[in-house]
């Protein structure tokens, strides 16, 4: 900074903040490359001057009796490099898109070894810190489950690479084998159940990510479907759904999401007539897990012409969505009232459950919906949750683990004699560290059905350069350098959403190896081990006796 | 022992069963003992036949009646042969390491899983898992498995070599002959096979043809193998070559890449064909979508740089006043027109030397990117003002008719009726001095502005004002006749009023402003003890004035933290003025100032500085005032619209503050006498090669690049060295850095004709990465986000 600036409570040097650049002047060609990628301006070009002293040797000539044989002497040079910007408005997030475009490999973000101090200085404005991405915690429950019931030489030992498995769940309420007779016996009416893949592409609206990684998705998903025999299914988060798939047979792989805001229904609610496959399911949002109890707001800017045209607004308004539905008076009449609409919409022949921010209250909703006759399932996102963006107090502090919270609903299930009729879809930091395939199982022999997740398919599928270590994070910016989460084609034209369907087929052929490597070896095969909770161990006694598993050392 | 002779061995004694361990001892003892050809009673025993070592390695014969368990013949030698005279169980041939075995029935499950070497022939069908984990070792020929029938499910899995044989002859399931699921995992050997299938493992295996010498092969074993289980009657019905097919493990290398539909075949094929044209949003929009790499050009930039050459005020233009266009007049010293740099001055001031050279505090220095932004010694503008000194009179325009009447002649009256002159306006002069000039003329010391240079100026000046009345005291009466004679009025009288302060012995008081006055002409007595109330500028040219004529001892008092600064205060610290405050006076005496604390400061002379207000007296009542000041609008109109007011009489102010107010009134008279208001008019520059603006705004000081200014510079040589190290800001001075710096090359500088040019970025090249506007000395280029998408 200059020798006379004066200095602000914000002025902060490079060593206060979180990501700190690594330029080296001797392998960097000036090729300009970093700062035009850089999403947030925290390099630019820097024209530095550098004084160079000459101090003659002692001794006796040039007339000079003692000290120096000449006069000393300074000059200076100009030498060009990138310089980091510490301005807060401009600090580094540590994507290290300069890494990546860099052809000599002479820039790089490094992560401040001590705590930082831009934290301090994220309210400018009085407008506290919001931020897309992650709780930026590494802790993890479920990484430390392991599997420990292995069939040696007991039940039959399935071997993954060769057997035949067929893992599959159920989304729907399913009735008790009396009552199905019955309502077989008397032609009443059978509630929608579907057989899905256990590993659900969780709600991302088209909005809060690109048009090129939303198709991508689905492109991937209908991959699965029909090249794969895969019945996976992807939920479309709020925002709409495009025209053109709701009238397409890709329908069936898709669950409509309907939250707070309604963006888009009524475009829904057009195409009825026109759909030649009802969708998969309805999933009614109450809450996710990265901001329970909040809602959020599209603003104005980035409701451009798409964006307008699939939510059903006209372009450039602001989008709220209330924490709350604004008809949400008691669970009795939300949920009853919701269940029956959205039933209603295709003749109860889809499936219809709420989604909630996993919570103490959990067990409320639950055992409400063990009393509705079309509920469907129940989803809880727990606090792991990812998000497009969220006030950092409501990702970091809000919430509730999913896994402990899942328990307790499976086992409310299992005392009411229901834990195989309404299903429970568990999601919130699935795969968070990479253990996608044991999260998953873990979840499902917690006592879930199907297993949601949103930030793994952002990495696995799209590259997403988020960590739980506060790296890039900006998903509520528009200016995703990966092209995920932008609306500004300069951005998502990064991304080939053919590579995008591509990669969520890797990840999920990819996955369901893992998963049989996990449930062969303790005999399943065929039917899912939701609830077999006694494979799991825990090294934490504490753990162990909350979710009621066995405490292994 | 003869070697015909055939040994019999038990599988049941008295004593009941005997037990396989017992039965392979006897067995083993036997083959010991020579024994070459053993019948053996079975009675569901494991493993009978298998580890036979002659010891002359002989062949030996095992003849195998009644229940064989399982695994007969496992772990089998080369040199045995196996006979089973009825169906065989489970694992026949288990780990077969050369044997060959007969089996005259069905065999169960898991016949010769890893078998290695040996054959075995079946004359029924197999159970599930046959020809499992088979292995082919190098070392050996092919293990084979011939099966009359047909094999049970999950065949020749991980099937390693060897060869298997399956005839389809009264196969338990004739719709499949192999099974459900064979084949998977196989990564080696083959299967020859008659008759229908379900299907197989397509991931690892393929179907080949057979080709002749595989036929050949075939043929020729199958009579070998019809022999062995005595049912050659049924070769002709086996060997009908079209019935056959062969599969065979695909290589390492034909396992990679599936059948699988590619992403782009599933995209073009399935995905666009069910959605329409440009997949999921091709209706709703047609923007382009395809990928883009990285690092962009044109109009996928997400910045593109902008040459804002001349958008922005220099923040010395913008600071001064006098609105005196500093940058420009030192491009001009660089490119050598050091007479127009000079000469140009008197388009904005008449007194370029007297004000920019010595009495201005120089607000474009104050104001100097250098000085705010760099900590660098601002370039010295004196130097130009004082070659002012001698510049001529510039062209005179014909009179245009309009008469404007400036009454005072201090700098803001000739600074407005001189830029009137300049636009050809007849302005005539007015003053109540004896001189033109004002206070430049009249109070301030000598010593800050040589008489000389004064003098020259208004020489200057007279030449080109010829009606200048002086010693002119206005009436009420005389302002009306003005009015009355002359299209416009300006008044520009200042400010002679003494101000002063109620207290006992204020007749000792002496107003600065007569002081200096007096001292000017040296007629002031000053005695040895001076002391100034009011320690402002002005009170420092009265302490400088007083030590010239005599005063040793010079205190400053003020009620407050003096306001002095510049030239003034270094005078009077010179002079050895001592500044006191917070000082409050309670009356004058003989002695001195008496302060409210009691203290006497001794005193010959008592001057009191603490500012003057106008003269207001001869004003008629049309013309509004407030607080002592004329009110006056944003174009020094005062209440009465024919009638302007500027100068001190408005505000206080510096004396390019006059100069300044005395131009932009100069130039709303003009505009309003051509009837344009409020159109811009800067004709009168074009004699000079400087581009003008007064409209725009100052640049950001952040803009400009200052690195490549010496920090060690503190003072300059001289016009040229301060030309040299002016940033230009907010001109571009063609220096032609963004050009060397721009990675690509794509700043393209085109010379627009007359000295002009403009820099362009080619957006075909350009990558917006900003490299341009952060080199910049002058700070002309901006990076600008680009203009939305979608």
């Amino acid at each position: 900074m200059p020798a006379n600036t004066a200095i602000t409570p914000s002025t902060l040097s490079q060593r206060d903040l979180p990501w700190q650049i690594d330029w080296d002047i001797h392998t960097c060609t000036l090729c300009g490359r970093c700062t035009a990628v850089c999403p947030v301006n925290a390099i630019e070009f820097g024209t530095f001057r550098k004084r160079t002293l000459f101090t003659p040797p002692l001794g006796l000539s040039d007339n000079r009796s003692q000290g120096l044989q000449h006069k000393p002497s300074s000059s200076s040079s100009i030498y060009y490099g990138i310089r980091q910007r510490t301005d807060p408005a401009y600090a580094c997030i540590g994507c290290a898109m300069c890494n990546m475009v860099c052809p000599n490999n002479a820039i790089r973000p490094l992560k401040s070894e001590s705590t930082d101090l831009l934290r301090f200085h994220r309210d400018r404005g009085g407008q506290p810190r919001t931020r897309g991405g992650r709780r930026n915690s590494d802790d993890s429950v479920l990484d430390q489950i392991k599997f420990m019931r292995i069939s040696m030489l007991t039940d039959p030992a399935l071997d993954a690479g060769r057997h035949e498995f067929e893992l599959r769940t159920l989304i729907g309420r399913v009735l008790p084998p009396a009552e199905a007779l019955k309502t077989q016996r008397e032609k009443g009416w059978m509630p929608p159940v579907r057989e899905i893949y256990p590993l659900m592409i969780g709600s991302m609206s088209f909005g809060a990510l690109s048009p090129n990684m939303w198709e991508g998705l689905q492109m991937g998903v209908a991959y699965l479907n029909e090249e794969l025999g895969m019945p996976v299914r992807m939920c479309t988060g709020e925002g709409g759904c495009p025209p053109r798939l709701l009238r397409s047979r890709f329908m069936k792989y898709v669950i409509l999401q309907i939250a707070s805001g309604y963006f888009g229904w009524d475009e829904i609610v057009h195409a009825i007539p026109h759909m030649k496959e009802d969708p998969c399911a309805v999933e009614i949002k109450y809450g996710q897990g990265a901001k329970p109890g909040d809602g959020g707001l599209l603003q104005w800017h980035k409701v451009n012409q798409l964006i307008a045209a699939i939510r059903g607004v006209p372009p450039g308004v602001s989008l709220p969505s209330p924490p709350t539905h604004q008809t949400k008076y008691s669970i009795e009449e939300a949920v009853a009232k919701m269940i029956q609409s959205m039933s209603m919409a295709w003749g109860f022949r889809v499936p219809v459950y709420p989604k909630i921010s996993a919570s103490s209250t959990s067990l409320a909703v639950l055992n409400n919906l063990t009393r509705n006759p079309y509920a469907a399932g129940l989803a809880i996102d727990g606090e792991d949750g990812g998000t497009g963006a969220a006030y950092n107090v409501s990702m970091n502090h809000m919430g509730h683990p999913i896994a402990s919270n899942l328990r307790d609903c499976y086992l409310n299930l299992v005392k009411l004699g229901k834990q195989n009729e309404l299903p429970i879809i568990a999601g919130g930091g699935t795969g968070k560290n990479g253990n996608l395939a044991a999260n998953a199982a873990a979840l499902i022999m917690l006592g879930a059905s199907a297993v949601q997740i949103g930030k793994y398919v952002m990495q696995a599928a799209s590259g997403c350069l988020g960590s739980e270590g506060d790296r890039c994070n900006i998903c509520n910016i528009g200016r995703c350098p990966k092209g995920i989460t932008s609306q500004d084609p300069r951005l998502y034209r990064r991304l080939d959403p053919e590579q995008v369907a591509e990669r969520v087929v890797d990840m999920y052929v990819g996955f369901d190896t893992e998963l049989k490597k996990i449930v062969a070896p303790l005999g399943r095969s065929t039917s899912l081990p939701i609830g077999m909770s006694d494979a799991l161990g825990i090294a934490d006694r504490s753990a162990a006796e909350r979710l009621q598993i066995k405490y292994v050392v | 022992m003869s070697k015909a002779k055939t040994v019999h061995i038990a599988g049941k004694d008295e004593a009941g069963r005997v037990s396989s361990r017992i039965l392979e001892e006897r067995i083993q003892e036997a083959v010991r003992g020579g024994a070459c050809n053993l019948e053996i009673t079975a009675f569901g025993q494991h493993g009978i036949g298998g580890r036979i070592f002659q010891p002359q390695g002989k062949p030996v014969s095992v003849q195998i009646t009644g229940s064989p368990g399982q695994r007969t013949g496992s772990m089998g030698s080369p040199g045995t042969t196996i006979e089973i005279h009825g169906p065989a169980s489970d694992d026949i041939g288990w780990l077969n390491a050369g044997a060959e075995i007969v089996v005259h029935g069905y065999a169960t499950n898991g016949a010769c899983n890893a078998m290695a070497q040996g054959k075995v022939w079946v004359g029924g069908n197999i159970g599930s898992r046959g020809m499992t984990m088979t292995k082919y070792n190098p070392r050996f020929a092919h293990p084979e498995l011939w099966v009359l029938g047909s094999a049970g499910d999950y065949f020749a899995e991980f099937m390693a070599g060897g060869i298997a044989v399956i005839c389809g002859h009264e196969a338990q399931d004739p719709t499949n002959v192999l099974g459900y699921r064979p084949c998977v995992g196989m990564v080696g050997g083959r299967i020859f096979f008659r008759g229908p299938v379900h299907g197989y493992s397509q991931a690892d295996a393929k179907l080949v043809p057979i080709s002749d010498e595989d036929w050949t092969w075939l043929s020729e074993n199958m009579v070998l193998f019809l022999g062995r289980i005595k049912r050659k009657r049924l070769l002709k019905r086996l060997t009908v070559r079209e019935e056959w097919q062969c599969i065979v493990a695909r290589t390492p290398m034909e396992k990679v890449g599936g059948k699988r539909r590619s992403m782009a075949q599933f995209h073009g094929e399935v995905w666009d064909k069910e959605l329409g044209r440009g997949g999921l949003i091709g209706d709703l929009t047609t923007l382009d979508r395809s990928p883009i790499p990285l690092i962009t050009t044109g109009n996928l930039r997400r910045y593109v740089p902008i040459w804002e050459h001349r958008k922005y005020l220099a923040p010395c233009q913008s600071a001064c006043p006098t609105g005196m266009p500093v940058q420009e007049r030192w491009r001009l010293i660089r490119e050598g027109k050091v007479d127009e740099a000079v000469d140009v001055a008197l388009a904005f001031t008449p007194f370029p030397a007297s004000i920019c050279g010595y009495l201005c505090p120089h607000l474009c220095m104050q104001g100097c990117t250098k000085n705010v932004a760099g900590n660098l010694q601002p370039v010295d503008i004196s130097f130009l003002g004082k070659k002012g000194v001698s510049s001529k009179p510039p062209k005179l325009p014909e009179l245009s008719g309009t008469r404007v009447a400036v009454i005072g002649g201090g700098p803001a009256g000739i600074s407005v009726a001189w830029q009137l002159r300049l636009k050809g306006h007849d302005t005539w002069v007015y003053d109540l001095e004896k001189v033109l000039g004002g206070k430049m003329a009249t109070a301030i010391p000598e010593q800050r502005i040589p008489k000389e240079v004064l003098d020259a100026e208004i020489d200057r000046v007279r030449q080109v004002l010829p009606h200048v009345h002086l010693q002119q005291n206005l009436t009420h009466k005389e302002f009306e006749q003005l009015k009355a004679d002359f299209d416009y009025v300006v008044i520009a009288t200042g400010a002679q009023k003494p101000r002063t302060i109620p207290i006992p012995g204020a007749e000792r008081i002496i107003p600065a402003l007569t002081f200096l006055k007096n001292a000017k002409l040296d007629n002031q007595p000053v005695g040895k003890r001076l002391v100034v109330i009011g320690a402002g500028n002005v009170g420092c040219d009265v302490a400088t004035e007083a030590h010239r004529l005599g005063a040793e001892e010079i205190t400053l008092i003020d009620i407050q933290e003096p306001a002095s600064f510049g030239e003034e205060r270094k005078e009077a610290e010179r002079a050895g003025a001592i500044f006191r405050y917070p000082c409050f006076t309670r009356e004058i005496t003989a002695e001195g100032v008496v302060l409210t604390t009691g203290e006497v400061i001794p005193a010959d002379t008592v001057v009191i500085s603490i500012g003057d207000l106008p003269d207001l007296g001869f004003l008629p009542e049309t013309i509004a005032t407030d607080r002592g000041f004329v009110l006056v609008n944003e174009n020094n109109q005062t209440a009465d619209p024919q009638v302007f007011a500027i100068g001190d009489i408005v505000k206080p102010g510096l004396l390019t503050d006059a100069i300044g107010a005395g131009r932009r009134a100069a130039k709303v008279i003009d505009e309003m006498a051509a009837g344009k208001r409020p159109l811009v008019d800067t004709a009168w520059l074009k004699d000079y090669s400087i581009e003008y603006s007064e409209t725009s705004e100052r640049i950001d000081y952040s803009r400009m690049t200052l690195e490549y200014y010496d920090p060690r510079i503190t003072e300059y040589n001289d016009m040229e060295h301060c030309a040299s190290q002016c940033s230009s800001c907010g001109s571009c001075m063609d220096c032609g850095l963004c050009d060397a710096v721009c990675p690509t090359a794509a700043i393209e500088r085109k010379d627009l004709g007359n000295g002009k040019y403009e820099r362009i970025p080619n957006p075909d090249k350009c990558i917006g990465c900003g490299f341009c506007g952060r080199c910049c000395p002058c700070g002309v280029w901006a990076l600008m986000e680009n203009t939305p998408m979608g």
